[in-house]
Formats: structure tokens, C-alpha cells, sequence
């Protein structure tokens, strides 16, 4: 078979804890952001626009959704006969089985699979941010400074460089140390944690660190600092771009919230990087004689007969007449009943907020409805507060 | 599970009342209901009543119909056997592009038909919108082993309205208690039946190859004409009528259209359009529609990709569509990718494609006559 030149391996099996009840039935890369998409979209955007035609999804932790959604990667042409996208869970062999017990591992136990396509590089990504990046223009970098690894950096703030894992580096962008989440961070340049490795280095990297049983077999623990100690040609590719980590509640509200501004940092309207998701089979959105719809986006399906400010809803949302929506988030499938009120919220899947129900407040943290609940009527959630099934179960 | 049905779609040539949307494509690829194309209600109901090979037959002005079908992996139809068979007119000694009806149009995909499995052939027009499926006419079909079923509706005042103005191919069937069709009548001024025949009709493949090779080597080319009425008058084959009630709107006029697009904004309408079964359409990859601080959208169809600073009442927006700040649109249809700039005033107007309608410009329709500005065009 013809070599690929690069193929990249998407690291989706983190459960993403910090996004609590969220991810409690699906994985964080799953989870529905912006009105249409999901967060995997970005990553599998980019790839397809900076024409990866070979990706490789490592998933383990809740895989139902995120398989079913992926399918034959048909909506990010990644339906392929020679390349194309692959679910890549854990498997058995003969001898052995075992879950993917960390970054490196998950990698580590698909070199047969990244051996098919012969690459010459490959390229880690994560599941969990937000951007728009074209990772050929970094490969052409890795590849003309004859790099052994190129590691995607940002600059964050100063106060909160001690969150993320720092790269220091000299003038010519050549990393000379990690640190990881550093109490006095001397450069505030972070790893977006996406890797392109020449994949020979690679390959020699992962069998050591498999062979050595002290060893956590995560990249940023383990094969990053062992790339460092010998001393091999490390690069740092700066990207200054719009890049938001949605793995809190918080962030993740917050990442919605910045595509209603009016000339949103970051634009998903760009026909030349657009990003590709599976459009649900819907009709138009409607929006009923009394309706009220301001900075908000709606997508297909939506049919609004109430309130809805500054918001974003998905597909299928329905807000019944008297029902106020102001400042959230409310996921595919979701019911807002007459008289209900959610604020500062994020009210996930398929939920019913029934008639009279509060749910967030106009101050405070963010309040968070799980999977499929059904609030009952008149029930108060309060701002920061996460209610779901099981939640509500317990109190009965 | 699969059944042993293949569809058969014609796109017709009959769109002298539609001349203002057709003039750049056929009556199936008009863009109707937010995000659809006439073509997708057809299509949608073969997919949902399990048909995997369904064959278009094209003339004229198609390339925007094929653009908008590709491989027809929007509709599940890119399948390895079976699938979406796109038949453009090639020009031949007997054609010119441009078929002489539905029988000169089957003899020149006669191969498609010969090649093609299925033991039954759903034919069906692309003129109208309808969320069905064919599973009880299929049935019906079989159980009573007709030689052709005839998809009919009673007429109501809706029907009729839609498609007063207008007579192409108005069939009227009588149909008896026992669903045998006992007499048909095209255009006529008085109608003794009220029974409209919905252009769907469905028969045993090997008998429609015969009755078109029959037809056409005796130089008929109607198939009424020459094909139902002297067999129903002979009572040669055995033709039954199957009665569908579902809404059911043929596109003839440009009334017709601009009613259908303002009826779906009432409940009823729209739930028997869009929530019966799901219709596919090509995935354009729109982001959402966004509304801005002083956006006042009520009693609106808005399909994605939108961007509204401005008042929009009694209006289907298609996908891209952008209405500036202190615009005002009320009973309009706006397709895809136009632009209303800042302060316009629309009242039943229809905007094809993208249309751009500068600040301040002012266009007031009567609702029986709406404005219709063509393709591309910058006001």
C-alpha cells in the first residue's frame, strides 16, 4: 500500500471529571458545543482542512456516543477506502488485554495500526479544546527544522501559566525544559497538547517507556521528558490563535458565551476553515408569534414560543411560550415548559425543564441539569448546583 | 428490510407559471420550506419506505439538480448495489434533450430499466411536496395484484387553490367501491370526479417496459392518452386507485409556492410536512443562526446560517440569509444567501437566490401578487 506521509491519532478516552455530571454518561470529547457541534468536531475539522486524511480515535471511557457520532467520519469526509477515520478502543490479544493505561499506552498499543499506513510523522491530538489550527503548516515546520518532536505552545496569561504544562525555550523555539503545572513558571508558553513526532523517534520512545514498569506512560509525564534528558531536537510551534480549554463547567459556558459577542474572537463562519459536524435530519427552526429571540443562536429544529436571550440553543430545543432562557446553554433535544426560568445554566440532552421550574440564578456559578432529566414542576436548582436523575432520586 | 420496489423520479418540464424560479433550473430543484429542495419530499418518501434504488430522470437545466443530489449520500442512497442513478438526456436522433413526456422519457433510460432488480416501479412526479411513505400502497398493490395502482386525494378547496390558476396535468380518476379505477379525465373544465390523481403510480417493472416499448413503437407518447384511459376503457389491465390523505401541495404557480412556504408557518401544516418522517436534504455545513440585540423574529421559518438585526414577521429565511439592522420584512420568502441590508422594507416579496437589496430600498407585494426578483440580482 502507498505510505502516508502523516496520519494523526486523537486521544478521546479521558472522562473529562472536571465537567461533572456531563460526562457522566459520554466522553468529553462528545460533549455538544456551539448549537451543532461537539467538541471532537474541532480536532476532526482541522485535520480534514489541513488535509490529514488518516485519524485514529483512541477511545475508551463511555465510547457509545462518540462511536455512533464518528460512524464512517462521513460528514468530515473522512469516509475513506485507503485511510479515513478509525475507532481505536482497547482490544485482547491472545496472550494479554488490557485498557489504555495512559496517553502513551494508548498509542503504544496501536503501533500495529499506525505501522499499516508507514507514516513518516504522526500527530497527537486531544479531544478537548477549541480552535481552529492548521497542522500542515506546523508539520512543515517540524519537517524543515528536521525536528524528532514539534510541540504545539500558546501564550497564556502569566497568573494562570501554573495550571498548564510550560515549555521554556531559546531563541530559535528549541524547547530546553518542561514543566509541568510550575508554581514559578519562567516562560507562560503552554503545551496545547498537540504533538507531531517524526514517527520513528516515536516508535523507539514508546517501546522504552512500555519496557520501563516505573513508568506512568503518559506523554507529558513520561516520553517528553525522556525526548529532553537526550537531548533530542525539540521544537516549539507558537499559535496564537483562539484556543480555550473547555474541561470545566465554566470554561465551557464561557466558550459558548464567546460566540455571541458581535465580532466573536473566534468565528466559525470562515469558508475556509469550516467546521464540519453531522447534521441532525431537521426541519428549519421556528420562531412563534410571541417569541422573543436576542444574541442567540439557534440551530435546526428549535421551535421557540418564549424568552430567549443570549443563549445558545441546539437542535431540536423547545421554549414554550412564557418560558424564560437567558444566559445558557441548552443542549440537543432539550424542553423548556411554560412559565420555567433557566439562567447561567447549562441544561444538557434531552432534558424536560417543566412548567414553573428555576433552574441557575442571575449571579453566581453556573448551575448544570445531566442527561435526560426531567425537572419536576415548580423545582428551584440554584446557581452552581448540578441536578440529574440520580440526583433527584436521592431527595425522593 | 428492504423491499422489492425501485422509484422512479421525473423531473418535468412543465414550469411556464414558475418561469421566474425556473428560468436557471428545473421545478424539482426549486428551494422550498427553509432548507429543501421540491425534489427532497419525493426522494425522502422512496428512502423511508425502504426503496434503495431510485433512479431521477433529468432534462434541461439540471446541472443545479445535480449539484444538489452529488451521490446522493445525503439521502443513504451512495450504496454499492442499488443507489441513486442520476439520468441526464444525452441527444440521440429521437432526443433532443428534452422528452415528450414521461413515456419518451422511460424509452430513453429503457436500459436503467431492464438493468435494475426490483420486481415494481413507484413512478412519481417532483412538482408537489408530500411526507409519506409507500408501505400501504405497496401493500395494497400487491394484495390485490393490480397491474397499476393510482395514488389519488380528494380534492379539497386547499388542493385546488394551490394549483388553480394552472392545468397541467390535472387527472381526475373515478375510483368504485372496490378501488378499481373505472375512468380518468385530464384538464378538464368540469370535472365529474373529485378524486386528483397525485402523479405516483406503481407497477410491476416487466409490465411498465412492455406498455412503454408498446407505446412508443406505435408513436403514442401520453400516457394517458394512449396508455390508462383506452386500458381502462377496454378493461385490459387491472388499474386500482389507492387513496393517500396526507398533505399533499403541488407547486404550479408562483401563488402556489409563495401560499405553501406561509402555510407551513401554521402548526398543523408544518408538523404533517417536516414530522411525519425524516427529510434529507444536501448538508451545506451552515453554522447557526445568529440574532443580534434588536432582532424581532416572530411567526418565522429561519434555516441556519442566518445572521438578523431586524424585524422579520410571517417570513421563511433560507439557509445564509443576512437582514440588517432596522430592516423590516413581513410575508416574505428570502432563498438562500441574500442580503437585506440596513433599513429595507419588504412585504410579500419572493427573493430567489442570492438577491442583495441595498439601504433604504423598499419593495411592497400584494399577497395574491407577490414580487419575485430573480437569481443573483443586486436591488
Amino acid at each position: 500500500m502507498k505510505k502516508k506521509k502523516c496520519i494523526a491519532m486523537l486521544l478521546a478516552g479521558g472522562q473529562g471529571s472536571r465537567l461533572g455530571l456531563l460526562t457522566k454518561v459520554m466522553a468529553k470529547p462528545a460533549v455538544p458545543f456551539g448549537g451543532k457541534y461537539r467538541i471532537i468536531d474541532f480536532p476532526l475539522s482541522n485535520c480534514t482542512n489541513s488535509n490529514i486524511d488518516t485519524v485514529g480515535v483512541l477511545t475508551q471511557y463511555q465510547p457509545l456516543e462518540l462511536n455512533s457520532y464518528i460512524g464512517s467520519g462521513q460528514p468530515w469526509d473522512l469516509d475513506m477506502s485507503y485511510g479515513g477515520v478509525y475507532v481505536l478502543p482497547p482490544y485482547m490479544t491472545a496472550k494479554s488485554g488490557e485498557w489504555y493505561s495512559g496517553t502513551a499506552n494508548a498509542i503504544y498499543q496501536n503501533i500495529g495500526f499506525i505501522q499499516q499506513f508507514d507514516p513518516e510523522y504522526v500527530l497527537i491530538l486531544s479531544g478537548d479544546h477549541i480552535y481552529k489550527m492548521d497542522y500542515n503548516r506546523m508539520l512543515t515546520a517540524h519537517i524543515e527544522r528536521n525536528a524528532d518532536i514539534t510541540i504545539a505552545v500558546r501564550p497564556v496569561p502569566w497568573e494562570v501559566a501554573p495550571s498548564f504544562g510550560i515549555m521554556n525555550t531559546d531563541a530559535d523555539h528549541n524547547i530546553i525544559e518542561f514543566e509541568e503545572k510550575p508554581k514559578h513558571p519562567k516562560s507562560n508558553l503552554a503545551s496545547m497538547g498537540v504533538y507531531i513526532f517524526t514517527w520513528k523517534v516515536l516508535k523507539e520512545y514508546l517501546e522504552a517507556d512500555n519496557a520501563d514498569p516505573n513508568s506512568k506512560n503518559d506523554f507529558g509525564k513520561n516520553i517528553i521528558p525522556s525526548l529532553l534528558r537526550d537531548k533530542k531536537n525539540m521544537l516549539a510551534y507558537e499559535f496564537a490563535d483562539y484556543w480555550k480549554d473547555v474541561g470545566t463547567i465554566a470554561s465551557l459556558w464561557e466558550a459558548n458565551m464567546d460566540l455571541l459577542q458581535e465580532n466573536p474572537e473566534f468565528d466559525l463562519t470562515d469558508p475556509r476553515w469550516k467546521i464540519y459536524s453531522r447534521s441532525p435530519v431537521m426541519p428549519p427552526q421556528y420562531l412563534g408569534k410571541n417569541a422573543v429571540v436576542q444574541n442567540s443562536m439557534l440551530t435546526e429544529g428549535c421551535q421557540v414560543f418564549g424568552t430567549v436571550k443570549h443563549s445558545v440553543l441546539f437542535a431540536g430545543v423547545v421554549v414554550e411560550e412564557g418560558a424564560v432562557v437567558e444566559d445558557s446553554v441548552l443542549m440537543p433535544g432539550t424542553t423548556v415548559k411554560a412559565g420555567a426560568v433557566v439562567k447561567r445554566a447549562i441544561v444538557a440532552e434531552d432534558c424536560v425543564i417543566s412548567a414553573n421550574a428555576k433552574v441557575g440564578e442571575d449571579e453566581g456559578d453556573i448551575a448544570l441539569i445531566g442527561q435526560a432529566t426531567t425537572l419536576p414542576e415548580g423545582y428551584v436548582v440554584k446557581a452552581g448546583t448540578q441536578v440529574d436523575t440520580d440526583a433527584l432520586r436521592g431527595e425522593a | 428490510m428492504k423491499n422489492d420496489v425501485m422509484g422512479i423520479i421525473y423531473t418535468s418540464k412543465d414550469d411556464l407559471a414558475l418561469r421566474e424560479l425556473t428560468s436557471q433550473r428545473a421545478v424539482a430543484a426549486i428551494p422550498v420550506a427553509g432548507r429543501y429542495r421540491m425534489i427532497d419530499f419525493p426522494l425522502a418518501n422512496m428512502v423511508n419506505s425502504n426503496i434503495h434504488n431510485v433512479g431521477i430522470i433529468a432534462q434541461k437545466n439540471y446541472q443545479s439538480l445535480m449539484d444538489h443530489l452529488g451521490s446522493g449520500k445525503d439521502w443513504d442512497l451512495h450504496t454499492r448495489n442499488n443507489g441513486l442513478f442520476f439520468l441526464p438526456p444525452f441527444t440521440t436522433r429521437d432526443n433532443n434533450g428534452e422528452y415528450n413526456g414521461i413515456m419518451d422519457a422511460l424509452r430513453s433510460n429503457f436500459d436503467y430499466l431492464r438493468r435494475s432488480k426490483q420486481d415494481y416501479v413507484i413512478l412519481t412526479d417532483s412538482d408537489y411536496v408530500m411526507n409519506t411513505t409507500f408501505d400501504a400502497m405497496i401493500e395494497q398493490h400487491i394484495k390485490s395484484k393490480a397491474d397499476i395502482t393510482l395514488m389519488y386525494q380528494k380534492v379539497t378547496p386547499a388542493i385546488t387553490e394551490f394549483s388553480s390558476s394552472s392545468k397541467n396535468n390535472h387527472v381526475y380518476m373515478g375510483v368504485d367501491a372496490d378501488k378499481n379505477v373505472v375512468g380518468l379525465e385530464v384538464n378538464p373544465n368540469a370535472a365529474a370526479y373529485d378524486n386528483l390523481f397525485l402523479s405516483i403510480l406503481m407497477v410491476k417493472r416487466t409490465l411498465l417496459i412492455y406498455l412503454v416499448d408498446q407505446a412508443i413503437s406505435r408513436g403514442s407518447h401520453d400516457l394517458y392518452a394512449d396508455v390508462l384511459i383506452p386500458a381502462i376503457q377496454a378493461n385490459s389491465l387491472k388499474i386500482m386507485g389507492y387513496e393517500e390523505t396526507s398533505y399533499y401541495r403541488r407547486v404550479e404557480t408562483i401563488r402556489g409556492f409563495f401560499n405553501l412556504n406561509l402555510e407551513l408557518l401554521t402548526a398543523e401544516a408544518a408538523a404533517a410536512l417536516f414530522d411525519a418522517n425524516p427529510v434529507f436534504t444536501k448538508t451545506r455545513d451552515s453554522v447557526p443562526t445568529i440574532y443580534r440585540g434588536n432582532a424581532k423574529v416572530t411567526n418565522s421559518l429561519v434555516a441556519d446560517g442566518c445572521v438578523i438585526e431586524g424585524e422579520v414577521e410571517n417570513c421563511v429565511l433560507f439557509r445564509g440569509v443576512r437582514v440588517g439592522k432596522g430592516a423590516k420584512l413581513k410575508n416574505c420568502v428570502i432563498m438562500q444567501d441574500s442580503y437585506v441590508e440596513d433599513d429595507v422594507e419588504l412585504e410579500n416579496v419572493i427573493f430567489d437566490k442570492e438577491v442583495t437589496i441595498r439601504s433604504h430600498g423598499r419593495l411592497i407585494g400584494q399577497a395574491q401578487y407577490p414580487i419575485v426578483i430573480g437569481k443573483n440580482i443586486t436591488l
